[in-house]
């Protein structure tokens, strides 16, 4: 599938909903952005294509550029329409006064040169300009109009997401659009009336204007096309003829004669309208849309979720964790084996688990239990040499261990064959603590070999906790 | 066979291997019990960028018939130094289905498969000779090995371990995981990588990838913590109201809407934060609220401030302790405890400044046929400072903390026990402060000084 990466107003609007949504994960976005050679503002706009699936509500912006576009056709058609009546009324000859091309150049250049000039300010004024300005512009009004309208309703105007700038941005778009109709039935009405009537141009002002100055003004104003299109541009004798009084109850005599030559005013006046009101409306309609553009792009480095996704994209994802599924013991809670804290008197035999033969001394001494033999058992000793004590075993059995150090199966193992033995009455387990601990046992430690013993069930097993 | 590094920590049960692991991987998912033979199978944890992996620790239950299968190696082991590590090859392959060698077929696996070995001793209890016959083992398996000291208990015995682990293995590290920050990590990073000629360069690179990622994440605490302080401090509750003026049970309803936003809010704030660390599940604290402690707190959030209205701060504290309570049932998965402190906190500083003066309220008579009643931003000035204090605060234990831990969070004791902002940089703050109160627009730089200065901050406080 081909995607289009150009950001436009409603790629915009798609991805400030999309964003609302669903803004993906660091795998999924770095991933999606490894997959495509593109980077930046395209890559946003197509990770936006690909993920548009995921907004199931009415897209924003499908709703306000369906409205948007409604609006704009409709009042441009009504412009074009004005600006051709406009053209019309301006025209219309009743053949006793002949039509005055100032009024004309006002209207057709005049009004577009002051509305282009308003623009600009509004560009450069920042929101000010346009604060103030629009409440010259009839659309200004006709936007506010359009509140009553019941599908406006259906925009939330306040939640779309672009700021101020933005829409004067687009309200000046379409401004010169609609100019550039209203100039363009100004035009049509021009080129009709020319065509199908005989009309007689001539000029008036209540200022006394020099035939000479005004020649000049006019010739500035057909300088673009004065090299390629000279019979556009009035002749001082043109301008001389056409001075008309208005309070000459009749025509002048001199106008009555040149009639033919008052008819090139037209030329001059299409030429104008065509330079003005139209080309130079095109430029400047060009020229918004650039700064539309540039807006638009500006502002979608701000949308929410735009830095975040674009920094996703451009940074790798560091993964340190286990992706395995962890398989672990159940936690018990308290061991239900309870250790007894009386050592007995006596026993046949005393054996230190994992002990050395120096530690197994200072144990005797300590605890001052009469024993019949006492072995070393673990730690260094060979299985070999582990069995040769288990054999000698009999009567009742005292087992030192570390109480530190977690009962391992090779302990268990070895009371396991203790415990077999016939002649072994009994077997009482001891867990010792450090010699810095005085040799008694943590609670927590003891707490974990109660766990573990309490998995051998031996009624000649004890715990003994001193 | 894929040639990154790997590592596996392996040794005697309980002495912390799945605590270094947790540690170094930042995983805190790992189960970590101090009932011998938690850990029951290896498990990898791949340090991995955009999917390729750069290195792999293996975290492995704990020897416990050591003395068995080195029997059983000597006795099939009649052989030159190099080929003993067949020998442990062929052990485990024989023994793959044992149940009497589950441990360590498990644990040996992929030292045979080539990873080096971390030998993990608790050096805070005496040395024992039984430990030789599993140094034993792992030096038949003929791979790189280190040792390293973890220091459990109170005791410190690492001198004489150095001397019998200095026996067996090239690099002995003292390396705590319960306390191990960033710059231990890379150190003991650093050391693995002098294991291996080959490993040093992945390892290199590896050290430098935690470092960004460290950095990455410092910075994306410092967002979190400044868009919190944007929305807290620049929210308005709107809330409609039926007459001219708005009632007093209307003002008190709006009152509790704008208190439990700002609860609900850094409740998010604390889940953004401890996602970043991930840190997301720590464990809830069941006990009931410990109210006395909340309003010790915020007695002493109160002093930095100078202000002393100890008891009117305590007596609220609880009041707003309750209210911590509620937001709890509905962020679900959010930690009782925190709740209760913030609760606790705002409602403490609530008292404190006399919560009524603290905002705005004010009737605004909006477009036809619909009153709203406003409150917010909040105007105290001293509100940014507890708020910022307590959420740098908070997060910067998140940072700190060791994916080793266990148990609560303790974010009661020794909090704010100095300034939080000097002067100088107290003046700058207040320059975004006040545009928040006065709910203007803020401008780019104005945020990203701001950005710059809590930024700092933070990272003294790590
Ligand atoms: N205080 C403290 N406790 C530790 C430390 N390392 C491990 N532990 C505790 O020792 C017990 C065993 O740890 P664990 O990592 O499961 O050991 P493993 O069996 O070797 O994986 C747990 O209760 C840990 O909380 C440490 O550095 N300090
Ligand atoms: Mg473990």
């Amino acid at each position: 599938m081909q995607y289009n990466h150009k950001l436009t107003f409603k790629s915009y609007l798609d991805l400030a909903q999309l964003l609302k949504q669903y803004q993906g994960s660091h795998e999924e976005n770095r991933h999606f952005a490894l997959s495509h050679k593109i980077q930046g503002i395209p890559l946003v706009l197509l990770w936006k294509d690909k993920n548009l699936y995921r907004v199931v509500d009415e897209l924003d912006s499908s709703r306000y550029l369906h409205y948007l576009k409604l609006f704009s056709s409709l009042f441009g058609f009504i412009l074009l329409l004005l600006g051709f009546f406009t053209g019309f009324a301006l025209l219309s000859y009743s053949g006793a006064e002949p039509v005055n091309v100032i009024y004309l150049l006002l209207v057709m250049v005049g009004l577009p040169l002051l509305s282009m000039f308003l623009s600009l300010l509004s560009l450069f004024t920042g929101n000010m300009g346009a604060r103030i300005f629009k409440h010259f512009s009839l659309l200004y009004y006709l936007e506010k109009a359009i509140n009553f309208f019941p599908f406006a309703k259906k925009i939330d105007f306040s939640a779309l997401p672009f700021s101020a700038t933005l829409s004067k941005w687009i309200f000046l778009q379409r401004l010169q659009l609609f100019s550039f109709l209203f100039a363009l039935g100004l035009f049509l009405a021009l080129i009709l009336t020319v065509v199908s009537k005989d009309i007689a141009f001539a000029w008036s002002s209540t200022l006394a204007i020099d035939p000479l100055a005004f020649q000049n003004v006019l010739s500035l104003l057909a300088t673009p096309w004065q090299s390629f299109f000279p019979s556009a541009v009035p002749s001082l004798e043109l301008i001389e003829i056409s001075h008309y009084f208005r309070l000459g109850d009749k025509l002048d005599v001199n106008m009555v004669q040149n009639a033919d030559k008052l008819g090139a005013w037209w030329k001059f006046l299409a030429m104008a309208t065509l330079c003005y009101a139209l080309l130079l409306r095109l430029v400047f309609w060009f020229i918004m849309k650039i700064g539309f553009k540039k807006q638009l792009k500006k502002e979608l480095y701000t949308l929410p979720g735009v830095q975040k996704l674009l920094k996703e994209f451009s940074t790798a994802v560091v993964s340190t964790v286990s992706v395995k599924e962890e398989q672990h013991l159940e936690v018990k809670e308290e061991p239900t084996l309870l250790a007894s804290e009386i050592l007995s008197d006596d026993y046949a035999f005393l054996l230190a688990w994992n002990y050395a033969e120096k530690t197994l001394m200072l144990l005797q001494d300590q605890h001052k239990v009469t024993v019949t033999s006492t072995h070393v058992v673990g730690g260094r000793n060979s299985f070999a040499e582990d069995k040769v004590i288990i054999d000698t075993l009999k009567g009742k059995v005292l087992i030192y261990v570390k109480a530190w150090e977690p009962p391992t199966m090779d302990f268990m193992d070895f009371l396991a064959d203790v415990l077999a033995k016939n002649e072994v009455d009994a077997v009482e387990v001891c867990p010792l603590g450090t010699v810095t601990e005085h040799y008694a046992s943590k609670k927590v430690d003891m707490e974990i070999w109660l766990k573990k013993l309490e998995q051998i069930t031996s009624e000649k097993l004890k715990v003994i906790d001193v | 066979m894929s040639s990154y590094p790997k590592f596996a920590v392996v040794g005697h049960p309980n002495k912390g291997k799945s605590s270094i692991v947790s540690s170094l991987s930042l995983d805190n998912s790992i189960q970590i019990g101090n009932t011998p033979g938690t850990t029951q199978v290896k498990r990898g944890f791949p340090l991995k960028v955009d999917g390729e992996i750069i290195y792999e620790l293996f975290d492995t239950p704990g020897f416990q018939r050591a003395r068995r299968v080195f029997a059983w190696l000597e006795e099939h082991g009649d052989v030159s130094a190099d080929k003993r590590a067949d020998v442990v090859r062929e052990f485990v392959f024989k023994h793959k289905d044992s149940e009497r060698f589950k441990d360590e077929v498990e644990l040996l696996e992929p030292i045979l498969n080539g990873a080096g070995i971390i030998y993990v001793v608790d050096a805070s209890k005496p040395y024992g000779a039984e430990y030789e016959v599993e140094m034993e083992i792992l030096r038949w398996c003929g791979q790189p090995s280190m040792a390293i000291l973890n220091l459990i208990g109170n005791e410190d015995y690492r001198e004489d371990w150095t001397r019998a682990l200095g026996q067996y293995f090239r690099l002995v590290r003292t390396y705590n995981p319960m306390t191990a920050r960033h710059n231990e990590h890379i150190e003991l990073l650093e050391s693995m990588a002098q294991l291996k000629e080959e490993w040093t360069k992945p390892i290199k690179q590896a050290i430098s990838i935690l470092d960004e990622l460290y950095d990455k994440k410092v910075d994306e605490s410092v967002e979190v913590v400044v868009d919190y302080m944007v929305e807290v401090l620049s929210f308005v509750h709107y809330q409609k109201i039926k007459e001219e003026e708005a009632s007093g049970e209307e003002k008190e309803e709006a009152k509790l809407a704008y208190r439990e936003k700002i609860l609900k809010v850094e409740i998010k704030e604390r889940q953004a934060i401890e996602k970043i660390w991930n840190h997301t599940d720590i464990e809830k604290n069941e006990a009931s609220l410990e109210l006395e402690r909340v309003g010790l707190f915020s007695k002493e959030s109160a002093s930095i401030f100078g202000l002393t209205q100890k008891e009117l701060i305590v007596t609220s504290a609880a009041t707003g302790a309750t209210a911590g309570a509620a937001i709890d049932l509905l962020a679900v998965g959010h930690t009782l405890l925190l709740g209760a402190l913030v609760g606790g906190v705002v409602g403490g500083v609530g008292a404190m400044f006399g919560f009524d003066n603290l905002y705005e309220m004010k009737v605004l008579g909006q477009s036809i046929g619909k009153r709203e009643l406003t409150i917010g931003p909040m105007q105290n000035l001293n509100f940014p400072y507890v708020l910022l204090g307590r959420s740098l605060y908070h997060a910067s234990m998140i940072a700190k903390r060791s994916h080793a831990m266990r148990g609560d969070l303790d974010l009661e004791n020794g909090s704010f026990t100095q300034e939080l902002m000097e002067g100088e940089s107290r003046k700058a703050l207040e320059k975004l402060h006040l545009k928040l109160r006065k709910g203007e627009e803020l401008k780019e730089e104005t945020l990203e000084e701001y950005k710059e200065l809590i930024k700092k901050r933070f990272l003294t406080l790590l």
